[in-house]
């Protein structure tokens, strides 16, 4: 094994050597790091103190469509934003609230006002003072009916925004509403003196924004890849890692390639390249850490209450036992996700510690079935009522691993007497034609595992009008009431007994059947040290700033 | 000549029109608009905002309202703003009054396309003239034989598996070529010869994988085209003077079998800014393909339209240039052109 790793290493500065006397030839440009010895082994297992500079690369699938995460709502801008931007609020490692731009933030005792106080000395990446006039700025504009933001209605429920000073910024709500103090860690504080009187829509300030986290942008290459710089103002205090690139790869295999070639040091791994592709190449393991973090989503299986036989819950129980989780677990994510009980991560405080899925229990599945008055009179294996079979559609978009998952319920609902077709559709499609007409026997969809555990826009009865979220007709008094209930508690402990509660009663009701909650699965090379494992709730990068690179592991670079 | 060019380019402009109309009503037939895709499944976001957003955008109007409103913008040449990519341009970069530019996403787009595509299409000419000669004087036998099954297997091989396994094969196995991207880290600190080379290295698996398609298609026209020449009579008359075989197939009958050449070279020009989305999303490379295809998840009808029209207007001028350059080329055509 030695002996392979150090011919790796020789081939690896062979071509450095080459590549090094074209440039020098040519142009008399200089690496960086000059030649290395070409007999060197880099041992990427060693350890090394924390020091600052050095290059960490990532791949995304998406190139964010602008910076300012109110209107470019998509993962790909998130992702690069939030290294730029501060929030009020942040979540630390235990997905509890701490402070980010604010040193403290107090509740009234009648829950309707929340004052924070913002940590003294804040600056913007270009030397300005960052102040509340800043926050109150961007409420106002996130609430500007002018803004094509589809977020603002948690904001527009404060009636009231004040900055009594500086440093103070006062809001009040017409009455308590708890997920207000997830909506102030999610929203992006934008620099008053940057846009003030200008269009938020398409100012040119998305695509070079300027920030106040640890990070600030460099360079964005359109279509190829953005990167950026450590902020030396950062108001997070200073991070390690000099420059942060994420390249643009739609492509999973060539992001894989990529990988493999070491020209990029992290990147999200679908279950077979986790599972499958690592364990058969010794020589990935030699330069790479894998990561498995908790999912950020589940898939489930929703049933259509407004249509018979789903209103009857004897049917959504006999189907609920009737499908193998474990099974699709095993087959479809290659057993990298885990069964859930409740729509919060395993774990966190919102999850409900003694809920346990429903079993596979094929037999029980039949006798619920005959329970509800379905026989197979004619003999051909597919259970009747008042001669009607019971036959239905699952309907999903493109998503490999729902249309697998689509697959293999198919057969086991085949087994207790249910004929089940499939349907597979483009999203816009699917969510125009199908969603919002409320057109559907089932559907094979996923939902967020929320930080915050209101969940009023997908189970609350009101919420069932097109469009809205609430499409599958879910309607239970006791939930209702505990859903408003929730809103309107801020106390922590109060509102986990509420939604242990409300778990407890949407598992038993069965609206839904909770399928599988996959990891998730990063690859990322040695030569970035300091990540914690195992992950912590938040995942592995919710201390990304004390990540470090020794100088010794760092990737040649082409500088001047 | 003129009164015949002026009067093809006027009956471009309705034919632009009908065709404009039945793409726009096509696009809108598909359920769904920018507020289903764009933050349409996100329990944050709510059904009013996004009602607001369907009266900005004038969705909530009847579809022939808004065909009226992008005609009117259209005759301005103007081609608006992409619903999707925060407001940007479609067309063409814009200047706000502090200086700050916001490119358009077709004038990023269209570039690199066109490079590709040229580029191919130049190597495509260039490998499928002497192969197509050669098969055609080796009519039948051998080397004609071993070229057309070459072809055909280079034209049946499905390029995005061929792609990942030279990726694989150059950039992995071995460091020769990088593997998808446009240009290396550091790239901007190169001098432009270094970068142009960064580029071509870059560019030389996507070009070989698009033009690998291509070639089976034009060398089997050229074979087709020498095959008929070489069986007319003034060949066998300059066969029966004597003179030397490369006079008789370079001089006298290459020549006359590329004319049908330019008919296809004026049907490809329209091709040549329409990228493929596989082979675009494999190679990381952000062209029109990836451009359009991801407008048209997305429902960003500006940027479907604006993509669609440029595409119609190419696919017309090139019609017309491959008929004039015909009756260039063939007096025949020019006189019957001209009556």
């Amino acid at each position: 094994m030695r002996h392979d790793g150090s011919r790796y290493a020789h081939h690896g500065s062979f071509i450095l050597n080459s590549r090094f006397v074209i440039i020098l030839a040519l142009t008399g440009t200089l690496l960086a790091c000059g030649n290395p010895p070409s007999t060197r082994i880099v041992d990427y297992d060693r350890e090394y103190p924390p020091e600052n500079g050095g290059t960490m690369i990532d791949a995304t699938r998406g190139e964010p469509s602008g910076l300012i995460t109110m209107i470019a709502g998509e993962a790909a801008a998130s992702a690069v934003a939030q290294n730029i931007f501060s929030s009020l609020l942040r979540y630390d490692k235990n997905l509890e609230f701490e402070g980010e731009l604010a040193e403290s933030w107090e509740v009234s005792p009648d829950q309707r006002v929340i004052t924070f106080k913002l940590k003294p000395g804040l600056k913007w990446a270009d030397g300005q003072p960052l102040t509340s006039a800043d926050v109150l700025f961007t409420w106002k504009l996130i609430t500007d009916d002018k803004t094509r933001t589809p977020y603002g209605s948690d904001y527009k429920l404060v009636i009231q925004a004040e900055t009594p000073d500086a440093r103070t910024f006062r809001v009040r709500y017409a009455e308590p509403y708890a997920p207000a103090i997830n909506s102030w860690a999610g929203l992006d504080i934008l620099p008053k003196h940057l846009l003030e009187g200008k269009d938020i829509n398409n100012t040119a300030f998305a695509r070079n924004p300027v920030g106040s986290h640890y990070y600030k942008l460099d360079k964005w290459r359109p279509g190829e890849q953005i990167s950026l710089v450590r902020n030396p103002l950062s108001t997070q205090g200073p991070a390690h890692i000099e420059r942060l690139v994420s390249r643009f790869i739609p492509d999973e295999a060539s992001q894989f390639l990529e990988l493999m070639a070491r020209n990029i040091d992290t990147m999200a791994l679908s279950p077979v390249q986790y599972a499958r592709i690592f364990p058969a190449r010794p020589e990935l393991h030699r330069q790479f850490s894998l990561y498995k973090e908790l999912g950020n989503s589940y898939t489930y299986l929703g049933f259509n209450l407004k249509r018979k036989p789903f209103n009857d819950i004897r049917v959504r129980k006999a189907i609920n036992y009737a499908i193998d989780k474990q099974e699709l677990i095993d087959g479809v994510l290659l057993g990298m996700g885990e069964p859930v009980a409740s729509p919060y991560k395993p774990g966190t405080r919102w999850s409900n510690p003694n809920l346990r899925p429903y079993s596979y229990d094929p037999q029980k599945a039949r006798h619920l079935l005959h329970e509800a008055g379905f026989r197979d009179t004619n003999g051909d294996g597919i259970l009747e009522r008042n001669g009607k079979p019971l036959t239905f559609e699952i309907l999903t978009n493109q998503n490999k691993q729902r249309e697998m998952s689509a697959v293999l319920i198919q057969r086991r609902l085949k087994e207790v007497g249910i004929d089940v077709k499939i349907r597979v559709l483009e999203w816009a499609s699917f969510i125009g034609r199908f969603i919002k007409t409320g057109d559907f026997d089932l559907v094979l969809l996923g939902w967020q595992l929320a930080i915050d555990p209101d969940q009023y826009a997908i189970w609350h009865s009101s919420q069932q009008a097109p469009g809205q979220f609430n499409f599958i007709g879910y309607k239970n008094q006791r939930v209702d009431k505990l859903l408003e209930r929730g809103r309107m508690e801020l106390d922590p402990d109060k509102r986990m007994k509420i939604y242990h509660e409300f778990a407890n009663i949407l598992l038993e009701d069965s609206p839904i059947v909770y399928l599988f909650a996959g990891y998730g699965l990063q690859a990322m090379h040695k030569r970035v040290k300091g990540i914690d494992d195992p992950a912590p709730p938040a995942g592995i990068g919710h201390n990304s700033q004390d990540w470090y690179i020794p100088r010794p592991l760092r990737r040649t670079e082409i500088s001047q | 000549m003129l009164k015949y060019l002026l009067k093809r380019l006027f009956w471009m402009v309705p034919l632009l029109i009908g065709i404009s109309l039945v793409s726009f009503l096509i696009i809108h037939l598909a359920p769904g608009d920018i507020t289903t895709t764009e933050a349409g499944f996100d329990p944050k976001s709510s059904e009013e905002s996004r009602q607001k957003l369907r009266e900005l955008y004038n969705l909530d109007k009847p579809v022939v309202v808004q065909y009226g409103l992008w005609l009117e913008r259209m005759a301005k040449l103007d081609f608006g703003t992409s619903f999707a990519s925060h407001q940007r341009p479609v067309f063409w970069r814009t200047t706000d009054q502090d200086g700050n530019v916001t490119t358009g996403m077709i004038e990023e787009a269209l570039p690199i396309t066109l490079l590709i595509n040229i580029l191919s299409l130049a190597l495509i000419i260039l490998v499928a003239l002497p192969l197509g000669v050669i098969s055609a004087v080796t009519q039948n036998r051998l080397p004609d034989r071993t070229i057309t099954l070459f072809v055909f297997i280079g034209f049946a091989v499905p390029g995005f598996w061929l792609a990942l396994l030279l990726m694989y094969w150059t950039g992995v196995l071995h460091d020769w070529l990088p593997i998808s991207g446009l240009h290396s880290q550091g790239a901007e600190h190169m001098n432009w010869f270094l970068y142009s080379w960064d580029t071509l290295k870059h560019l030389a698996l996507p070009v070989f994988i698009s033009a690998l398609g291509g070639l089976a298609g034009i060398s089997l026209f050229v074979r087709n085209g020498m095959l008929d020449v070489l069986h007319q009579d003034y060949i066998t008359t300059a066969r029966a003077k004597g003179l030397p075989e490369n006079t008789v197939v370079y001089g006298h009958a290459l020549r006359n079998a590329l004319l049908p050449l330019i008919t296809i070279l004026g049907l490809s020009i329209p091709g040549l800014i329409g990228g493929s989305v596989i082979s675009e999303s494999i190679f990381a490379i952000p062209g029109m393909g990836k451009t359009f295809y991801d407008a048209v998840l997305m429902r960003d009808f500006p940027v479907i339209m604006g993509i669609l029209t440029i595409g119609s207007a190419l696919t017309l001028l090139g019609n017309l240039l491959a008929d004039l350059a015909y009756a260039w080329a063939d007096p025949r055509v020019r006189r019957g052109a001209m009556q």
